[in-house]
């Protein structure tokens, strides 16, 4: 066990929760918010990094720019994301959970299928934007740059989401709405739009997250599934709703992995399943969620 | 247009004196069909029965009990697993493998179960998932008893020689007889099932289903009859399980795979929570949609989005809904003009 | 008026029995998955197997038939795997099988195809309890490789390395993965019994992320790694493997089993391959070396065009090959009665666009190897390519 080797798995499984961080966010925000498990919030991920993928190769005759490409992906799933909540979503909110998460899951199928339709089987590629190429030494280990700025855009996103949630009105709005929707709406806040904006900028999250992700990870079907597994541990640990819960759901999570990976080398597969059943029987509510009935 | 979700809820009881006798129609009308219908359709019918008893299964919780379980598949797993593994590997005859399968199921739903009931709502489901994928992490990885990623491959036929004796029934090719066991056995584990429905338990259950509080306040113990509703649905769909590993002569980690939760759970959905039936005829249409459609494109996941979301937003009480719906509207029209 | 009616009867009677004919065709079901993670093999593979009909067919067919493919997906479910088969066979009437693609999939419709007396030949599964003693039946063929041909390669090219001393192994942590290595352990022994094996990775078949995994082993410090990583694994491999430096503190040793060098992956990472590494291919397609078989180059070129993308995919010969040893066991038994053709094939050698290939007498197994090279940048070609691709095939042990 050298200082190396702890430092190598601390800073990869620091990657990797980040990763999750920037996905699970927009899942712990439509959930906090909406109370709606959103399914299909993989599959908002996997297209965004198929859109990267197509923005990139558009762009690839005059220089490629992989920043354009990530913020084309993230608008354009936040477009598909109100589309989805204006024509389908709201109409279910006053229903059981079980008709949101079918509705979700029902995308789930359906986008999967557009975008095999629109991309293929194929496994994609996106190379790293050059001037995230390369890595530093960190005692005694590489930390490739591009993941430093991944943990350095998780927590920014963590810091910033929450700023907006604690300090804006439309934040106090939103915190109000998770408490009491009706309420709030007898106020006279206009609760619809308000979830619209959630859900967009949720999606937005999901497509840019997905976008981010193509540098360090092939695009190939049935990353969506892949993922919102991953989501939903990361999320119930965290505490359903709080979103710095999910930050931190998401450090253990990747902590876990890594140090898991060493420990039982085998067993990677139960770890966070372990965990994540573990959480749920001790403090059902996650680790800084409210207990909610 | 859609109609508010309190109505279809809200189902009428049937003064029992008028009780149709479903079970028993059913099961001698498609008792014939080795002899009239096409070896696919033996085929077909024999696995539309399996989910059906599998969609059941899961409706004692969803449609009954209120409990949305999204892990249901890890009983179906475990009992396809007991029952493959005691034939296959060692030999057991399918008269122990059969209720050892239901009874292996039935002690993991006490487990998890005891779990599971003590939370609500997304929690429970969220619980739920995890242990199925746990029991689906364990089959992929334990190969010396699961065969892991392969699975149990050529799970044998049980011994049904003594179908030899009963007039008819002997001329029947293997798959045939299967057909009629299962037949058998499905039909009699739905009776039970529905016995168990009306029960004055089961309308304890419909009582937690309706306002869970209110059930606690009068005095109900809800959590131990979510428990042993939770129960009853794993050891029943463990049966379906172990059937469903004979017929498809084989066991296989993707069996315990999570879609397969959110499959059977849309069976259950499209046919009609609210009808006890709902979901066997959710089984007949999922799977006979899924075998014409997949003829004809790749795209079989599309056309199955599409059909759950006109089920969400137009047809939300699912088939048997629907038609009961329509049978109203028809019984108002024609008492109009009277 | 009468004349029109005998004229209409004379054309009747001579197109008819034509027409009859024509849909007397030799039907072989192909469930496959299209759809999913491995459908990146699934669909090249069906492609190969649809040029390989259109070819037959071109030149007349099979003892006078033609042959007809009916695809479907089998989403790599092997309880679908299985109900496809099933309806192929009773209600399409298909009197041979191909396809299945995953280690689950193969054996379970291996079952049916033993049930109901059907010739089935599996293109790409290379688990080896697809032909073991315990599952073996007259019926069940495999034109893959296997598992202990691809870790006897690997363990081969290893032990061309003299000044490697430790080797560390990454493998998906599933049947595959783990024969795989097993093989790759047990021949390296037997060649290098000088070299110690000091690290084992077996990150989750589907993995996306790699990079712990990764960080463990370099902390090892071995001198060369064995890797079975594929398709989107690899390529997720690679993109965090190289800037956490592991290609270069490996100095490029790395020997990887899993078709890495076909044109599928090395278009797909285009720069970004790690060259200097060892990898394998069923056709390499790009070939950049001499002796290329020229039925290869005419077939690669259909492919490309069936398949619509630059140099298309070293894949397809794999569908290919099925569909050419079926018909040849066809023609070689004179019948399409299963029994007859099952018969014929075992211990038949057949013909395909890289080479002659038979199947063993007694396990069925193709003696399928495939093409291995380190991966070089040459100008003429726009992704990395294999340097003068040899074919390994170290004979498997007797009976599988």
């Amino acid at each position: 066990m050298t200082v190396s080797l702890i430092a190598g798995q601390v800073l990869s499984g620091l990657t990797t929760a980040m990763f999750l961080f920037l996905i699970a966010s927009g899942l712990s925000l439509v959930f906090g918010v909406m109370r709606v498990l959103n399914f299909a919030h993989g599959s908002f991920y996997m297209i965004g990094a198929y859109l990267a993928w197509q923005v990139v190769s558009w762009l690839q005759p005059m220089g490629a720019d992989f920043w354009i490409a990530a913020l084309a992906a993230g608008a354009g799933v936040a477009v598909l994301g109100a589309i989805v909540e204006r024509l389908l979503l709201r109409h279910l909110y006053g229903l059981e959970e079980l008709y949101q998460l079918l509705l979700t899951y029902a995308l789930v199928l359906i986008l999967g299928d557009v975008a095999k339709y629109t991309w293929g089987t194929e496994q994609l590629s996106v190379h790293r934007p050059p001037i995230l190429d390369g890595g530093v030494p960190v005692l005694g280990t590489t930390l490739p740059l591009y993941n430093l700025f991944i943990m350095l855009v998780g927590p920014a996103i963590a810091i910033g989401g929450g700023l907006l949630l604690s300090r804006s009105s439309a934040g106090r709005m939103l915190r109000a709405a998770a408490q009491d929707r009706e309420m709030l709406g007898a106020l006279g806040a206009n609760v619809g739009a308000l979830y619209t904006f959630m859900f967009i900028i949720s999606s937005f999250l999901a497509g840019l997250a997905g976008a981010l992700i193509t540098p360090i990870e092939s695009v190939v079907p049935g990353m969506d599934v892949q993922i919102i597994v991953q989501a939903f541990i990361v999320v119930v640990i965290g505490g359903l709703g709080s979103f710095w819960g999910t930050f931190w759901g998401a450090v253990i999570y990747g902590l876990t992995l890594s140090f898991g990976i060493l420990a039982f080398p085998e067993f990677s597969l139960f770890s966070v399943f372990l965990l994540m059943a573990v959480v749920l029987i001790v403090r059902p509510w996650g680790l800084f969620g409210r207990p909610i009935r | 247009m859609s109609v508010p979700l309190t109505r279809t809820l809200v189902r009428p009881a049937a003064p029992p004196a008028r009780r149709v006798p479903w079970t028993l129609l059913i099961f001698l009308l498609l008792l014939p069909l080795p002899w009239i219908g096409s070896r696919y359709d033996v085929f077909l019918m024999n696995q539309i029965m399996i989910d059906a008893l599998f969609a059941v299964s899961l409706n004692l919780l969803l449609g009954t009990t209120g409990l949305v379980s999204f892990g249901h598949v890890a009983y179906f797993g475990v009992g396809a697993y007991v029952c493959g593994i005691l034939m296959k590997t060692c030999g057991v005859p399918f008269i122990i493998a059969f209720p050892a399968a239901g009874l292996g199921a039935a002690f993991f739903s006490l487990v998890f179960g005891y779990f599971c009931v003590r939370l609500t709502k997304i929690y429970f489901a969220m619980l739920t998932l995890a242990f199925s994928q746990i029991v689906w992490a364990v089959c992929f990885k334990w190969d010396a008893v699961t065969g892991g990623d392969q699975g149990v491959a050529d799970v044998p036929f049980p011994d049904m020689h003594w179908m030899d004796a009963v007039p008819g029934l002997g001329e029947l090719s293997q798959n045939s007889k299967f057909y009629v066991l299962t037949l058998i056995l499905v039909a009699v584990s739905i009776a039970a099932i529905g016995q168990i429905t009306r029960s004055p338990f089961g309308r304890m259950l419909t009582a937690i289903r309706d306002n869970r509080e209110r059930a606690a306040f009068i005095g109900l113990n809800v959590r131990a009859f979510e428990l042993s509703a939770f129960v009853v649905a794993g050891g029943f769909a463990g049966l379906s399980g172990a059937l469903y590993g004979i017929f498809t002569r084989g066991v296989f980690p993707d069996y315990v795979y999570w879609p397969q939760s959110a499959q059977v759970m849309i069976m259950t959905i499209l046919g009609g929570m609210n009808y006890f039936w709902g979901p066997a005829i959710g089984a007949l249409v999922l799977d006979w949609l899924n075998q014409e459609i997949t003829n004809y494109t790749q795209y079989w996941p599309f056309v199955l989005g599409s059909i759950l979301l006109v089920l969400l937003f137009a047809l939300p009480g699912g088939v048997l809904g629907g038609l009961a719906r329509l049978g109203g509207a028809l019984r108002r029209w024609t008492a109009r003009d009277a | 008026m009468q004349f029109r009616h005998v004229l209409t009867a004379l054309v009747l009677g001579l197109v008819l029995p034509t027409a009859a004919r024509a849909e007397d065709t030799i039907k072989i079901g192909f469930p496959i998955p299209l759809s999913g993670p491995t459908a990146v093999y699934g669909q090249p593979i069906l492609k190969g197997a649809e040029l390989a009909v259109a070819d037959i067919n071109a030149k007349g067919g099979v003892l006078g038939r033609k042959l007809e493919l009916l695809p479907r997906d089998s989403k790599a479910n092997p309880a679908e795997a299985v109900r496809l088969a099933r309806e192929l066979i009773v209600k399409n009437g298909v009197e041979f099988l191909g396809g299945t693609l995953t280690s689950a999939e193969a054996p379970a419709v291996s079952t049916i195809a033993k049930e109901n007396n059907i010739v089935f030949v599996a293109p790409s599964a290379k688990t080896s309890s697809l032909t073991d003693p315990a599952h073996i039946h007259p019926y069940i063929f495999r034109a893959a490789s296997n598992t202990t041909i691809e870790g006897q390669s690997g363990a081969i090219v290893m032990s061309k390395f003299k000044d490697v001393k430790t080797v560390a192994t990454i493998a998906p942590d599933y049947a595959y993965g783990h024969d795989a290595v097993a093989a790759f352990i047990a021949k390296l022994k037997e060649l290098r019994p000088d070299i110690t094996i000091v690290d084992q990775q077996w990150p989750q078949l589907g993995e996306a992320n790699f990079s712990s995994f990764i960080t463990a082993q370099m902390s090892k410090h071995p001198d060369a790694v064995f890797c079975d990583e594929f398709a989107g694994d690899f390529v997720s491999f690679v993109k965090q493997a190289t800037p956490l430096g592991y290609f270069k503190a490996i100095d490029n040793r790395l020997v990887d089993g899993g078709e890495v060098g076909s044109v599928d992956i090395t278009r797909t990472l285009g720069s970004a391959f790690p060259v200097g590494i060892w990898a394998n291919t069923y056709d390499p397609v790009i070939w950049d070396g001499p002796n290329q078989p020229k039925e290869d180059i005419t077939f690669d070129e259909k492919v490309e065009k069936a398949i619509g993308t630059k140099y298309g995919s070293s894949w397809a010969i794999q569908g290919y090959v099925t569909i050419a040893a079926i018909a040849q066991g066809i023609a070689k038994a004179g019948t399409t009665d299963s029994a007859k053709v099952a018969a014929a094939l075992a211990g038949m050698t057949y013909q395909t666009p890289l080479g002659p290939r038979s199947f063993n007498a007694t396990n069925h197994d193709a003696d399928a190897g495939e093409f291995w090279g380190v991966m070089v940048m040459d100008p003429k070609y726009p992704y990395a390519v294999i340097k003068d691709p040899t074919y390994y095939n170290p004979a498997p042990p007797a009976g599988g």
